[in-house]
């Protein structure tokens, strides 16, 4: 889907006139042209920021009352965040995931999940994105999150979804997590409109018959050329499914995926435990579903170096051809 | 603080021009049960019948989903300034003109998100928030001073930006005079009020004594107890 390039429109923006589909666009500017849109309709919305506040400068400059950036101070952000709910408003605190993630994790848990307050967070450097080093890689992040009673998570590579989940959060009553990559570089894997968006919901981004591969961020996009290897290469016909809700999990998309194709890959830039693998298998184990194949593809239990991100999953194993290996294997 | 300091309503809990309470030291939850219910929030018979029990509302830390006459839910120590910190942002954006309370004990200032929303008080201007400090001098398993240095403490409060008074948190007159020299809410400098006070005060074996941070009273303790505060009062 993601391969014919041509120019289009994205709905609900004016200031990104076009983009070439298939290509890159940032997922931190549509962020803050969605939150300063949102901004307008929405008196109530708040944007926090612990010092990643760079693409939010509209937000800002626009409702300077309802922006607040704390410094580099992720506990106290979160905090701050919770007491805003807790009178009515909706925040929506931005940063880096392995920091709110991780060092703000208990705020997150006691102060926003436990009282179910409106609170989203979204971050970047989910995965081993950045190259900055395993203290700025979340790789545990699902895994903390879908832990939490209330919390609603999400993984999303296409930056035009971003704007469409933020969109629909703003009727959510309870907490949400959105997990991105970079967000510099992001490619648009949808046409706009092409597939219908909805939390909670996977998207089924490609047909196919004879295995599904599960993905969500970035790895979708992986997932999609490795269809293709697939396709042109070898004869099989891959389903690739945009599991972008990790919390709750669309749990009828898998069993009908279990049921028309019988065997799965996941591949996801997370650790292969507690991640979109961990819920897949859960569901599958409950269910009492019987696959023909199953692989998890991920980070395995390292901290995992430097490198780019596409050298570093090749590096781990969850890489292109490690994906088209692991669906021959499954296929086999 | 619910008898004088604030201007709060049992009858209208969602008055959005009420005072707002924060118990930051959530184990003193059943003190705050207690006081709200001589307030009318609550009926007193009701907590102490279920207190802790299956079912009951009154838990040992406050939980507002259970009991919504309750702020916020509280417990884990450090997170009741910075929830304390958003809900007075709220009230100075919006030029309302209520206050932001919190209730903080001494000890759990050793969590770094408490000077991390101080910073954020400072920099946003919240005089609209007034942290209540009980400087008891006790931690669970020491005095403060022994083994984590607080002092200068009302200094490292001043040099946080924050107005500082300090009082006998004891004495009531003290205390009411301390509400009543609150800067107004539409000020600039967020406020604390440092309550020099002693732990399991006016019970003769139980004062600045380590193992009754967290004891249970038996009978015959009880007996000593009432007996020991009947005698400071009558010496009074």
């Amino acid at each position: 889907m993601s391969t014919a390039a041509k120019t289009v429109t994205a709905p609900g923006t004016d200031q990104i006139t076009s983009f070439t589909f298939g290509e890159l666009l940032s997922s931190r500017t549509v962020i803050g042209q969605t939150l300063k849109e949102l901004g307008e309709t929405h008196d109530n919305l708040w944007v926090l920021t612990p010092d990643i506040g760079a693409t939010l400068v509209e937000f800002r400059d626009t409702y300077p009352d309802r922006f607040v950036d704390v410094g580099l101070s992720e506990q106290a952000c979160v905090g701050i965040a919770a007491g805003l709910a807790n009178e009515g408003n909706i925040p929506v605190v931005s940063g880096m995931l392995p920091f709110l993630s991780m060092r703000a994790l208990e705020q997150v848990r006691s102060d926003i999940c436990y009282p179910n307050l409106p609170v989203k967070i979204v971050g970047t450097h989910g995965g081993l994105v950045g190259n900055g080093g395993s203290t700025h890689y979340a790789v545990e992040d699902l895994g903390l999150m879908t832990s939490l009673v209330n919390m609603t998570v999400t993984s999303i590579g296409d930056p035009l979804m971003v704007g469409e989940v933020l969109r629909q959060s703003m009727a959510m009553t309870g907490p949400l997590y959105i997990r991105l990559a970079v967000g510099k570089k992001d490619k648009v894997v949808y046409e706009p409109g092409s597939v219908q968006i909805e939390i909670g919901k996977g998207i089924t981004a490609r047909e196919g018959t004879d295995l599904t591969l599960f993905a969500h961020g970035e790895t979708v996009s992986q997932a999609l050329d490795a269809a293709g290897i697939l396709a042109r290469e070898h004869g099989i016909n891959a389903r690739v499914v945009d599991m972008f809700t990790l919390k709750p999990i669309d749990e009828d998309l898998i069993l009908r995926c279990a049921e028309e194709t019988g065997r799965f890959v996941v591949v996801e830039d997370h650790l292969t435990y507690g991640g979109l693998a961990s819920q897949i298998a859960d569901v599958i184990a409950d269910r009492g579903i019987r696959l023909d194949g199953f692989r998890r593809l991920g980070i395995p239990q390292v901290f995992a170096g430097f490198g780019e991100d596409t050298e570093l999953r090749d590096k781990h194993g969850y890489g292109l051809q490690a994906t088209v290996d692991a669906a021959l294997a499954v296929t086999a | 603080m619910f008898q004088y300091g604030m201007h709060v309503d049992p009858q209208d809990l969602r008055n959005p021009e009420r005072d707002r309470f924060v118990l930051s030291k959530g184990h003193a939850a059943v003190c705050m049960y207690i006081t709200m219910a001589i307030r009318g929030f609550f009926d007193y018979r009701e907590i102490v019948d279920t207190y802790g029990q299956l079912g009951s509302a009154y838990g040992m830390h406050p939980c507002k989903v259970q009991l919504p006459g309750v702020e916020v839910s509280t417990g884990s120590l450090g997170h009741g300034l910075p929830l304390a910190t958003g809900m007075a942002l709220h009230g100075k954006r919006s030029g309302m003109d209520h206050r932001v309370f919190t209730l903080m004990g001494d000890g759990e200032t050793g969590e770094g998100s408490v000077w991390e929303a101080a910073l954020a008080a400072h920099s946003n201007n919240l005089g609209n928030l007034v942290a209540f400090i009980d400087r008891n001098r006790q931690l669970m398993t020491s005095f403060s001073e022994e083994r984590v240095k607080l002092e200068p403490y009302p200094d490292k409060w001043r040099a946080f930006g924050w107005n500082v008074i300090e009082v006998d948190g004891h004495d009531m007159a003290a205390l009411v005079q301390a509400f009543d020299s609150l800067p107004a809410p539409d000020s600039d400098v967020p406020t604390v009020v440092i309550c020099d006070t002693v732990k399991g005060k006016g019970v003769d074996f139980m004062e600045r004594n380590l193992a009754w941070h967290a004891g249970s009273l038996n009978d015959t303790d009880l007996a000593r107890a009432l007996a020991s505060l009947a005698h400071g009062r009558k010496a009074a």
